[in-house]
């Protein structure tokens, strides 16, 4: 039996099986780390139960299985197979193509949740709880909120049946946490599968490349916003349903949009094939990315009003995976009446781990309330003395420096132009690089981006980058709402480049005048703060490109050797972790490689 | 030093590969499909070069993996190219391919495996892809794009194999023969397990059409005509059962 109230209690959260599999464990109320599984197996959004996570956390903290007092969890996997059935049934006969593999993928696996996690942890049936899909999403953004009380919003693509749930929530430190989702809005009708549709129609990769959308929209007009509002009416108790003519993923696994949707919005586009925004075609595609942007954000930025008419609360605690979307939440800020919106560091799936683990411990065993650090760094260290041994054996040059003369070093080679990886400290805990695990860069030329994209993130020249700033001096280059540098905080906002300041941050200033900022306050990661300002003192602007730690394809690296591999075949110049510094030698000797094979 | 040679099956199935390469669709999805076999190699020889604590070894580890996302590119930047001359059938182009290409679609596990076996895996494979692609680079002579990729690509191939087998007998001098043929009767058992997969998928599939029709078609009616009743928009959500936190439905 599950023991309640007590202290010292260790709860495990776990999200597998879809996409972002993920692991937390939560100790005494606070979080004690948490790691998303594609950091640890290197494969990008893996979606395998979390093994190597769970290890890791296990490993960390120093407990074994048997310590566990419960291990939760994200979703019920029971009611997500009567949506999958129900689905698939309510679409017969249409259905029949993608039913089989349907059925084998839930009953394969998926549905027994219960039994994999007892048989790979051997911990006893009785520990195993569950939240809802959206109660995890809930919990991991109000519990880790500043705030005592807070209204909810939940929008993803789709959990067991809820793709939007609204809700509040209510705490005291030491006392009761209470968390109610109030409504739902049930699949099919989803903004999130709305959202994806167009991915997929624009030739993106569906639950990755959202934010390509987002980042193409800057480049059109919404000219197409009539025709996405055809595909997305408003009921009259302010929800919306989608009109299923125009959608397939209800009945095929292959094609998320209808035979309809092209004859609507025209040829989709071929991925592989470049998207050149001054062609026709080009513009069409950027247009289509503004118009389901806008009617989005129109969207969300209606149901947050109604919602803060609703519960009269001044704060939104806002998790999903459509969440992620800067631009809507810059929008959800300044235009529903909330006065402040919490969005945490991993609002999708992966983060629905510690959402369920922190929720078991508040809701379901009623644990007192704790404020959790707000900060996203819960993932694994990183060994300076690794990439130190490493580099040296390569031959590669290799400096060990205390903290003042790293800095100087880093900000002096950062104004020359030179591209730094830069490794500190824990490893973030969602899909936003945020000072831990980022390829830093002088954001003042667009020749940067350019080189940025040529020879280490080989991404679409329509993405921007992001800027890094002390949060004391973003309002000088930032066009900053009130309270808008807390959505900075995780990145979790795109704000307005101040016109004065947009040539100066050509490198991360996109071509709508905007930019995904990150805020950082001193406390959260101090040795980047302290870079921050050596740079600042050096180019009279304390802003850097912070863009993450990876190319294309590929997880953001977590271990010192990932970042040296990452670092050897990109074309960083610098590789910083912990008090070790690699310089990039021209050319390593080839001495022995060249005889390796003879 | 070895260089690349066809198997002789591949030999007796040159007029099959010809077939295969000399339609359009099919060209430019093999190159899509060998773009994405690469790329997943080249990340698997990446995390082999994480891992491994001998120096040489890293070293090569990542000229390979290098190597392999270069070919990676090759071969998806000339899908794409021929993909501007001609329009495709987009939807069997996107399809994954079931088909072994290369070491990427043979569920090679990186981690705790020593190096010794991962090397010998290695050599096998990647003599297997050169002496197959010396095939494709014939079968492509009207393509002088694709076969000067080919021809590239082989270079490095070679490459790959020798070092593979040289490194495989510093760190495993005695023995490491018998590894080779352990590698390669792995390879042969994982292709087994694949088929095998392959056709329990296909019969499972058989069995559930059968079942959707036979059996869920009195259900569908009735799903369809509760799904009329549901009202649209908002629907009120009863709070999370605190008293049930472990059922899952």
């Amino acid at each position: 039996m599950l023991r309640g109230v007590c202290t010292d209690m260790k709860i495990l959260g776990i999200s597998a099986h879809y996409h972002d599999s993920a692991a937390a464990l939560v100790v005494d109320g606070l979080p004690v780390c948490a790691v998303q599984e594609e950091r640890l197996s290197r494969h990008k959004n893996d979606a395998g139960f979390p093994l190597g996570a769970i290890e890791w956390c296990m490993e960390h903290a120093g407990l074994e299985p048997a310590d566990l007092d419960a291990v939760v969890f994200y979703e019920r996997s029971m009611r997500k197979f009567d949506r999958i059935l129900t689905s698939a049934l309510r679409s017969f006969p249409h259905s029949w193509r993608s039913f089989p593999e349907a059925i084998k993928n839930s009953l394969g696996e998926k549905v027994w949740a219960r039994g994999i996690i007892a048989s790979y942890l051997g911990v006893p049936r009785s520990r195993i709880l569950f939240t809802g899909h959206h109660h995890a999403h809930a919990a991991a953004a109000f519990l880790t909120a500043p705030t005592e009380r807070a209204a909810i919003l939940t929008v993803d693509g789709v959990g067991e049946w809820s793709t939007l749930t609204v809700g509040h929530g209510e705490r005291r430190r030491g006392g009761a946490a209470n968390l109610r989702l109030l409504r739902e809005i049930r699949y099919p009708h989803s903004l999130g599968l709305l959202y994806s549709a167009f991915t997929a129609y624009l030739g993106f990769n569906v639950n990755e490349d959202e934010y390509k959308v987002m980042g193409l929209a800057a480049f059109g007009r919404p000219t197409l916003a009539d025709k996405v509002r055809r595909l997305i009416r408003r009921t009259p108790d302010g929800a919306f349903r989608l009109d299923m003519d125009y959608f397939e993923y209800q009945t095929t696994a292959a094609r998320s949009y209808s035979q309809r949707f092209v004859e609507l919005f025209g040829r989709p586009r071929n991925p592989y094939e470049p998207i050149d925004v001054e062609t026709d075609e080009g513009r069409r595609f950027a247009d289509c990315a503004a118009s389901i942007q806008l009617v989005l954000e129109d969207t969300l930025v209606d149901i947050a009003r109604a919602l803060q008419q609703e519960t009269g609360l001044s704060d939104l605690c806002l998790a999903g995976g459509v969440a992620l979307n800067g631009l809507a939440n810059a929008r959800i800020l300044t235009e529903s009446g909330f006065t402040r919106v919490f969005v945490p560091s991993a609002p999708g799936d992966a983060g629905c781990a510690l959402g369920a683990a922190l929720y078991a411990d508040r809701v379901y065993l009623k644990n007192p309330d704790r404020e959790i650090p707000d900060h996203p760094f819960w993932g694994p260290p990183v060994d300076g003395m690794e990439l130190a041994r490493a580099a040296r054996e390569d031959e590669q040059l290799v400096e060990e420096l205390d903290d003042t003369g790293l800095i100087e070093r880093v900000a002096d080679a950062l104004h020359a132009g030179r591209i730094v990886g830069w490794m500190e400290g824990a490893a973030e805990f969602g899909p936003r690089a945020l000072g831990h695990r980022s390829i830093l860069a002088a954001p003042h030329a667009a020749e940067m981006r350019d080189r940025l994209n040529r020879e280490i993130k080989h991404r679409e020249p329509f993405r921007p980058f992001a800027p890094v700033v002390p949060l004391e001096a973003a309002d000088r280059y930032f066009d900053l709402p009130p309270n808008g540098a807390r959505l900075g905080r995780f990145m979790s906002g795109v704000f307005p480049v101040r016109p004065q300041w947009r040539s100066r941050l050509a490198a991360t200033t996109h071509v709508d005048g905007s930019a995904r900022l990150q805020t950082l306050e001193r406390g959260m990661a101090p040795r980047l703060y302290a870079l921050l300002e050596a740079y600042g003192r050096r180019s009279g602007m304390p802003v850097l490109l912070n863009t993450s730690f990876n190319v294309a394809g590929e997880p953001i690296v977590n271990r010192a050797l990932e970042g040296y591999s990452t670092f050897r075949r990109a074309g960083i110049d610098l590789l910083v972790a912990g008090p070790t510094v690699v310089t990039k030698r021209a050319r390593v000797p080839a001495g022995p490689l060249s005889e390796a094979a003879a | 030093m070895a260089t690349a040679q066809a198997t002789r099956i591949d030999e007796i199935l040159r007029p099959v590969h010809r077939w295969v390469w000399g339609d359009f669709d099919r060209r430019v999805r093999k190159l899509i499909a060998f773009s994405k076999v690469e790329g997943d190699g080249g990340r698997d020889i990446l995390r082999a070069a994480e891992l491994t604590p001998d120096p040489l070894l890293r070293r090569l580890y990542l000229e390979h993996a290098i190597d392999e996302l270069r070919h990676a590119d090759l071969f998806r930047h000339r899908g794409a190219a021929l993909l501007q001359v001609r329009a495709t059938n987009t939807t069997s182009l996107f399809n994954t391919n079931p088909l072994p290409g290369g070491h990427g679609l043979d569920d090679l596990t990186i981690k705790g495996e020593p190096d010794y076996r991962l090397l010998a895996f290695l050599h096998v494979a990647e003599k297997a892809a050169a002496g197959r692609f010396e095939i494709y680079r014939d079968v492509v002579e009207d393509d002088p794009a694709t076969r000067a990729i080919f021809e590239e690509i082989l270079r490095d191939e070679v490459f790959h194999m020798n070092y593979t087998y040289t490194q495989l007998a510093r760190i495993r001098p005695e023995g490491y023969r018998w590894q080779v043929w352990q590698a390669r009767a792995s390879r042969l058992w994982k292709r087994y397990l694949r088929l095998a997969v392959v056709t329990a998928s296909a019969m499972s599939a058989v069995m559930l059409t059968l079942m959707y029709f036979v059996v869920l078609a009195p259900f569908a009616v009735l799903a369809k005509r509760a799904a009329r009743r549901e009202p649209t928009g908002w629907t009120p959500m009863a709070p999370e059962r605190g008293d049930a936190p472990g059922s899952l439905y």
